[in-house]
């Protein structure tokens, strides 16, 4: 640039007051800055793909996660899962799934053929002889399948594959192993999903925000007034609080093992916490009889439990998967520990016909519009400087400050990928046509009709 | 000098390699900057040892009535300086670095000051923010020209930030009384004021993607370099290898940053960090002593540990015959030394 040219100030980024009163004061943002820059996510982390169910043999589905457009393929006895993003011209493979063989599968457009175990190019349908193949091809990603769930580790096109952890580090802790740890006197053992006869029945939809907003609802223990009116609490004449208030420094404990899992555990239902069941003033008092004990713990990569929950013997997980910057996949399970096809048909049909309606729609759908309700203070990122936090947000607070320090990467803005462009004309027309954006790669309809 | 020309090899560490006719009189590095190869150099004086390169085969010495800056101990090793080098018949040279390092060519900026800050008694930060039309990329621990504004002076530092902070550049500048960038940073710096840039320069920089354990010495502003190596692991993906910082500074009212590497420790469980002052009294969590001794005293040193050194030149030697006693290859320890007009 020639001497001349006058030197012009970059176009300026408003700065917004911060007031010093607040729980979240500059010092403490500053310590949870990596977690505020995880728009897209937490990447290098596993996380829930599809239920087995959805997935039948020599089936194909495209999902999103973290900005990641992944490719899903059951055939060959096992499951594949590679980017659904073709190298030549960036086309969706699994939009309009062709697969030649049992373990490649073709871009439908020009015909480019991967390999699914590693990913390379290796072949062109029309081109076979082409000096591109066998020197480029689309990043794998493992897979893991248990008790009727599939997860995929999400990474980087760069993350070794030597370095990835095994999938109990990005799931809750265990009982009863973890009990003398973290003692529950008030029920018995939570089942995990890595149990032996673990069963998972459960949900997942979109939900219009963004993923930090998401998971922070589940572990908040002033975010129950929500479910204040909801039916299960009143049919079954639970004392849910009106909130829970923490009572000393001890009232979390964080979960930071070298061969395992990070996360905090809320020590709910002891004297650390103060269940508030009154509040005069306002003329507010829980009448209900029935004790519903219950704790929550969260870790990386947003993976919550809910012990003791709906039920003995039962327990709620629940994920946030980051798809964009501004939706989440929100995944309701419940996990219970089978041991005969009695006990199995047993859970199916109490989750069929009670937990499902009560617990995972009439219960949780009241988290769901809380937090889209929330979205739009956050959505341009101002949100997290304003928010004014107090006593009880120390759940949230320790959880960014953790996450900051234990997730295996941040997730980059996805480029090239659904929905990230917010207003591309294609978007419109099929928010036009009645859909909303979501994790589902949209399949193509054969147009060969006539 | 040699009379006839003499044919030179130059390995980058990525396997590519090239071969120079030297002509007499030239330096090697006159000769790899005619051949265009992408080599690191900036002051072309045998002071800022960017062109820094090891002699693996044959015979080459410092061109007669050119002084280095080179350590004893680093020439003992085959360390030479290209641009004061010429061979004594055919030989050959190892970069440390890749042929991609030396592609991002250094180019000219203007720069707003955005913030001049005393961080200490005599350390001042100084945050700057590129001109609209301005890009600098970089790799961390390299380092930028600065252009003393209202002077024909120019002084190099190292980015205490990193890439992914461009167009905001930090830099963290030691006071000399007398300097001229001091006097102009004390006495006349201000937030809005225009400074002229170049860069980025130097082969000191963070090697990606090293699993082995990686130890960082700085003392007193060399912390810069160090500060943007740490961010930029941070942000790497795969598993993050162990860093251990050791920071030393003179004295009490020496140091500084220590907010900023209380931040860094909470965010990358893998770094471990030791404050020295070289003379008590030492505030909580720092010790009297300097910052070489600490490493290795009590723990085991894995001998295949990188180490990056910044700071006065007798830190540096003294780290470098430490770190080789602990095990450490020469191949594996990259410094960058303050020069004398480092003000």
């Amino acid at each position: 640039m020639s001497e001349s040219t006058p030197v012009r100030r970059r176009t300026i980024v408003n700065k917004h007051e911060i007031s010093d009163k607040r729980m979240n004061d500059q010092k403490t943002q500053s310590q949870y800055q990596p977690y505020k820059d995880a728009a897209w996510g937490f990447i290098n982390h596993w996380y829930p793909a599809l239920f087995s169910e959805e997935l039948p043999d020599q089936h194909v589905e495209g999902i999103q996660i973290c900005g990641v457009p992944i490719l899903l393929r059951r055939s060959n006895g096992r499951i594949y899962a590679v980017k659904d993003q073709c190298v030549h011209r960036g086309v969706r493979l699994s939009a309009k799934p062709t697969c030649f063989n049992e373990t490649s599968i073709a871009c439908w457009y020009h015909g480019f053929n991967f390999d699914l175990e590693t990913g390379v190019l290796n072949n062109i349908v029309a081109n076979p002889d082409s000096t591109l193949i066998g020197t480029t091809g689309i990043t794998t990603y493992p897979v893991e399948e248990v008790g009727g769930m599939i997860f995929v580790f999400v990474r980087e096109d760069d993350f070794p594959l030597d370095d990835v952890p095994p999938l109990h580090h990005d799931l809750p802790v265990r009982f009863p192993e973890s009990g003398e740890r973290f003692p529950h006197p008030l029920w018995p053992s939570a089942p995990s999903i890595l149990d032996e006869g673990a069963v998972a029945l459960g949900m997942h939809r979109t939900g219009q925000s963004n993923w930090r907003i998401a998971c922070e609802n589940g572990f908040d223990n002033a975010h129950i007034l929500v479910h204040k009116d909801n039916t299960i609490v009143h049919a079954l004449n639970w004392v849910l609080p009106l909130g829970i208030l923490p009572t000393s420094d001890d009232a979390i404990t964080l979960i930071e093992d070298e061969d395992g899992p990070k996360g905090q555990m809320q020590w709910l239902f002891t004297d650390r916490w103060k269940p508030v069941l009154e509040n005069k003033d306002l003329g507010l008092k829980i009448e209900n009889v029935n004790g519903r004990f219950y704790r929550t713990s969260v870790v990386l990569p947003g993976v919550l439990m809910v012990e003791n929950w709906p039920e003995e013997h039962v327990v709620q997980y629940e994920w946030y998967v980051p798809i964009t910057d501004d939706m989440y996949e929100y995944w309701e399970v419940l996990v219970r520990v089978c041991k005969t096809d009695e006990d199995r048909k047993k859970f199916k049909y109490r989750f069929d016909h009670v937990y499902k309606q009560l617990c995972l729609e009439g219960f949780n759908d009241c988290d769901l519009y809380a937090r889209e309700a929330m979205e739009e203070f956050y959505a341009d990122g101002t949100g997290w400087d304003n928010e004014q936090l107090v006593e009880t947000d120390i759940s949230p607070v320790t959880w960014r400050k953790l996450t900051s320090r234990w997730n295996r990467g941040i997730a980059k803005p996805g480029k090239g990928v659904t929905n990230a462009t917010k207003t591309s004309s294609i978007r419109m027309r099929r928010l036009a046509e009645g859909k909303a954006p979501g994790y589902f790669v949209e399949k193509i309809d054969d147009l060969n009709k006539h | 000098m040699t009379l006839t020309s003499t044919k030179v090899a130059i390995a980058f560490s990525d396997g590519v390699e090239h071969e120079l006719t030297v002509e007499p009189g030239q330096t090697v590095l006159d000769a790899a900057v005619a051949a265009e190869l992408p080599i690191l150099y900036q002051c072309r004086s045998g002071s800022c040892s960017s062109c820094i390169a090891t002699l693996v085969e044959g015979e080459a010495e410092t061109r007669p009535g050119a002084s280095s800056t080179l350590l004893a101990a680093e020439r003992a090793e085959g360390k030479r300086l290209l641009c004061v080098t010429e061979p004594r018949g055919d030989c050959r040279f190892e970069l440390g670095y890749d042929s991609a390092a030396g592609t991002a060519k250094p180019v000219d900026a203007q720069a707003f000051v955005n913030a001049v800050e005393k961080v200490a008694a005599d350390v001042v930060r100084l945050e700057l923010e590129l001109a609209d039309g301005y890009w600098m990329d970089f790799r961390p621990g390299q380092f930028v020209q600065v252009a003393v504004p209202g002077t024909d002076e120019v002084r190099s530092y190292s980015m205490a930030s990193t890439p992914a902070d461009l167009p905001k550049v930090e830099l963290l500048i030691r006071i000399l009384p007398g300097g001229v960038m001091s006097d102009w940073l004390v006495n006349r710096a201000k937030p809005d004021d225009v400074v002229k840039l170049s860069g980025p320069y130097g082969a000191f920089f963070l090697r990606e993607k090293v699993k082995a354990p990686h130890i960082m010495i700085a003392g007193g502003t060399g912390l810069a370099p160090m500060m943007s190596m740490i961010d930029s692991i941070r942000a790497t993906s795969g598993r993050k290898p162990k860093v251990i910082l050791s920071f030393g500074c003179q004295s009490e009212d020496g140091l500084f940053h220590r907010d900023a590497i209380d931040l860094r420790q909470l965010w990358l469980p893998t770094l471990d960090v030791r404050i020295s002052v070289d003379r008590g009294p030492a505030p909580d969590g720092v010790r009297v002593g300097n910052p070489v001794e600490v490493i290795g005293n009590g723990e085991t040193i894995d001998p295949d540990s990188v180490a990056y050194l910044c700071g006065p030149p007798g830190m540096l030697a003294a780290a470098r015959q430490h770190l080789e006693a602990l095990g450490l290859s020469p191949d594996n320890i990259f410094a960058e030394q303050f020069t004398a007009s480092g003000a």
